[in-house]
């Protein structure tokens, strides 16, 4: 918004106060949505155009965003945002498609028990609208492409490091590429049709492709044997994306040869925080994102009780979960539910703090 | 019909609290998609009805294209109010994620802001409800509308107190945080009071600039008429909205509440007063979503954060509740109901005999010497 100029933003902002004060906003949004559900004033969405069945349990959805979306850079996520049963939940998504192609894709596996990767490859169809983020991260090659590369990725995270691969085939750039994957098995190898092709085709992509019914050593990520197909990998900018334990690994080895910064990792599941604690009372720190303080609470009562002890003052009212006001949004964090006693994990949920116990250390919108 | 309600031991109200919470978790571990699809239903119908409203208004000619024009801006008007406005702002879509269903940042279609009404509406009222002295809903802090209310000689004018206030009703729905109440008595500063105008202010003046400035102006000639219509389209709002919400609270047979006999309350002596001081009114399904299913006024009370549509189904679990625990259930027809409130204020409206105390359902001195609860058949 700074890039704008004064008075174009006094006018947005103008604009945009009458259409809502007027409820024009409201009805736009309604119209438009009866017209086309693609279209929006406000956000991206995007069209199903094509399901595609990669493995088993992976599948790559061919997505035609609306004009709002900003063309990403190769490695970059989105988020996705369905309704489940009249509930809407997001996930972050790496764009498995490379910039310059279109539509875009994204490639899901199919999580155990996950509701929104089940939905996903059970309930949508061709021809159904979903919601997306603006692409976004930092898992990118810089302009300058680097000389060396290592493309190292593990199981569903080829996903990135894929759309990197295909944006250097389209741009015709594919010299000194290594691509490592490890796979279960062969036909768990997402993409393997298309990896062996390009390995065909470019003399300069080397693939190396690990499985774990592989005799031949021991399965998953394995230091020596790395090191011994590529020796140089100290020397390569490398992209690394894959299951923990396999990043924590190959982190480990990047710093033990001091080439921590030419190691460039996306992770797919937040760091974890303090263990969640059973039993009432335990001191935990909340964080509050809009004042910025952090605060220590903890002992009897709700989490609204907690943090009024430790010198807060969040906005509350009926202090019994009836009316509302102490609603906020969790952004990390567990918290246990006193009347009915569920707990929950969820990022980015609203929460009562009047009815909320904390479970480990919390990040709030306060 | 109107039986008075059996006073309840600690333990009988804490049984009855806990029937009532489970009753609440099993309908708030259903809501889903049905739920989603019937809000938006109705946001659509309302849409469609404003969006027809206005085209009858601003290209017809002639008296049919106005009487049908504004009916159906005056139909999309009660929705957005009631089963829209009122139910959202409660937070009872919250559980979905859309943001065009948060309640914290909804604003609805009439000069009351959206901040003040989750305030005084969703906290206040809700929290106090029926408790002389702390719920200003009581008569508004107009109209006596209970015997316990103590007379005095503006009183004697409330009949047409009441007319202004129902043709003007969201007018006093928009006024009514400002607490004026408080400024005249004292407990409020000027400069408070003064803060307090402002949000109130700006939302009124913008609504006056929407129905008799920006709406007529799009409609060129047609601006006279547009005006017109948008006028009577609010005031047929106002006129049913505040018919409902008088039905709420203030028909016989529902119970006023003391401060001392409320000072400490459990949860289940809570869901106690929350029945005993609410009112419903008997109607077809159309009917109920006219009202914002404040027609169930009662289960709205006992679960104002549960979809509105749910509350037909979750009556008759509430009344065999209420006759298991000996409690009155008070319902009756609009025209009962609506007559009821009438007659009281105009009885109301003259000092009356000495204050009739209906038998007081919380208090645990006089539930130790009553009879046991009726057993389940």
């Amino acid at each position: 918004m700074t890039s704008q100029p004064l008075i174009s933003r006094a006018w947005a902002r103008a604009r945009d106060t009458v259409s809502r004060r007027l409820f024009l906003d409201r009805q736009a949004a309604f119209w438009l949505n009866e017209l086309d559900p693609l279209l929006s004033l406000t956000g991206v969405r995007a069209r199903v155009v094509d399901v595609i069945d990669e493995t088993p349990d992976t599948k790559s959805f061919v997505l035609h965003p609306n004009t709002a979306w900003r063309r990403h850079r190769a490695g970059q996520h989105t988020v996705i945002e369905v309704e489940i049963d009249g509930v809407r939940m997001r996930r972050c998504y790496s764009i498995a498609s490379a910039p310059g192609h279109w539509p875009i894709a994204i490639t899901v596996k199919r999580v155990p028990g996950g509701q929104v990767s089940s939905w996903l490859h059970d309930r949508v169809r061709p021809g159904q609208v979903v919601g997306l983020d603006q692409p976004a991260g930092d898992f990118v090659l810089p302009l300058r492409r680097p000389g060396k590369l290592l493309l190292l990725s593990g199981g569903s995270g080829i996903t990135p490091v894929m759309s990197i691969l295909r944006d250097l085939a389209a741009r015709a750039a594919l010299e000194d590429v290594v691509f490592v994957h490890h796979a279960r098995s062969q036909a768990e190898v997402i993409f393997g049709a298309e990896l062996r092709q390009l390995a065909d085709r470019h003399a300069g992509l080397r693939l190396v492709v690990r499985t774990d019914d592989d005799p031949s050593g021991p399965p998953g990520f394995d230091e020596s044997r790395l090191a011994k197909q590529v020796p140089d990998f100290g020397e390569r900018s490398t992209y690394l994306c894959g299951p923990a334990p396999m990043m924590k690994r190959a982190e480990a080895l990047w710093k033990s040869v001091g080439a921590t910064q030419r190691l460039t990792q996306e992770r797919f599941v937040a760091p974890v925080l303090a263990t969640p604690l059973t039993g009432a009372g335990k001191d935990v720190r909340v964080t509050l994102l809009r004042s910025g303080r952090t605060v220590v609470a903890g002992g009897e009562g709700s989490l609204l009780d907690q943090l009024e002890r430790a010198g807060e003052r969040p906005a509350n009212g009926c202090r019994m979960g009836i009316c509302r006001t102490c609603t906020c949004r969790k952004t990390a964090g567990t918290v246990q539910n006193l009347i009915t006693g569920e707990v929950s994990s969820a990022a980015d949920e609203d929460i009562q703090l009047c009815i909320s116990a904390p479970q480990s250390d919390l990040q709030l919108e306060l | 019909m109107t039986t008075t309600s059996i006073p309840l031991t600690h333990e009988q109200a804490d049984a009855f609290g806990k029937e009532l919470d489970a009753l609440r978790l099993a309908v708030a571990a259903d809501l889903g998609e049905r739920d989603v699809r019937h809000i938006r239903w109705v946001i659509g119908t309302a849409h469609r009805s404003e969006a027809a409203g206005r085209v009858l208004l601003h290209i017809g000619v002639g008296p049919l294209s106005f009487l049908l024009g504004t009916s159906a801006l005056a139909l999309s008007k009660i929705l957005e109010n009631m089963e829209i406005g009122h139910n959202v702002m409660h937070g009872q879509y919250d559980w979905t994620g859309d943001p065009a269903l948060a309640s914290k940042r909804y604003e609805w279609d009439n000069v009351c802001p959206g901040d003040d009404w989750r305030h005084s509406h969703n906290y206040e009222h809700h929290t106090f409800t029926n408790v002389l002295g702390k719920d200003r809903d009581i008569g508004y802090m107009l109209l006596r509308v209970a015997p316990e209310q103590r007379w005095r000689p503006i009183h004697l004018t409330q009949p047409v107190a009441a007319a202004i206030l129902a043709l003007l009703f969201q007018w006093g729905v928009g006024m009514h945080d400002l607490r004026t109440d408080e400024l005249l008595s004292g407990k409020q500063s000027p400069k408070q009071f003064y803060r307090r105008t402002r949000p109130f202010l700006r939302k009124a003046g913008w609504q006056l600039f929407k129905d008799y400035g920006f709406f007529p102006a799009l409609a060129l000639a047609n601006a006279p008429r547009v005006a017109l219509g948008n006028l009577l389209a609010n005031g047929a709002r106002n006129l049913w909205t505040f018919a409902v919400i008088f039905c709420g609270h203030f028909p016989e047979g529902v119970t006023m509440y003391h401060q001392d006999e409320t000072a400490v309350e459990s949860r289940g002596q809570w869901y106690v007063r929350q029945l005993n001081g609410s009112a419903n009114i008997e109607g077809g399904r159309w009917f109920h979503i006219m009202t914002g299913h404040l027609s169930h006024q009662i289960e709205h009370h006992l679960f104002p954060d549960i979809p509105a549509s749910r509350y037909p189904e979750m009556a008759p679990k509430v009344r065999e509740l209420c006759a298991r625990y000996g409690q009155s259930y008070c319902t009756g027809s609009f025209r009962r109901q609506l007559g009821s409130v009438a007659k009281r204020i105009l009885r109301l409206a003259l000092p009356g005999p000495s204050v009739q105390r209906l038998r007081d359902p919380i208090s645990t001195a006089a539930a130790e010497r009553t009879t046991p609860l009726r057993r389940a058949a």
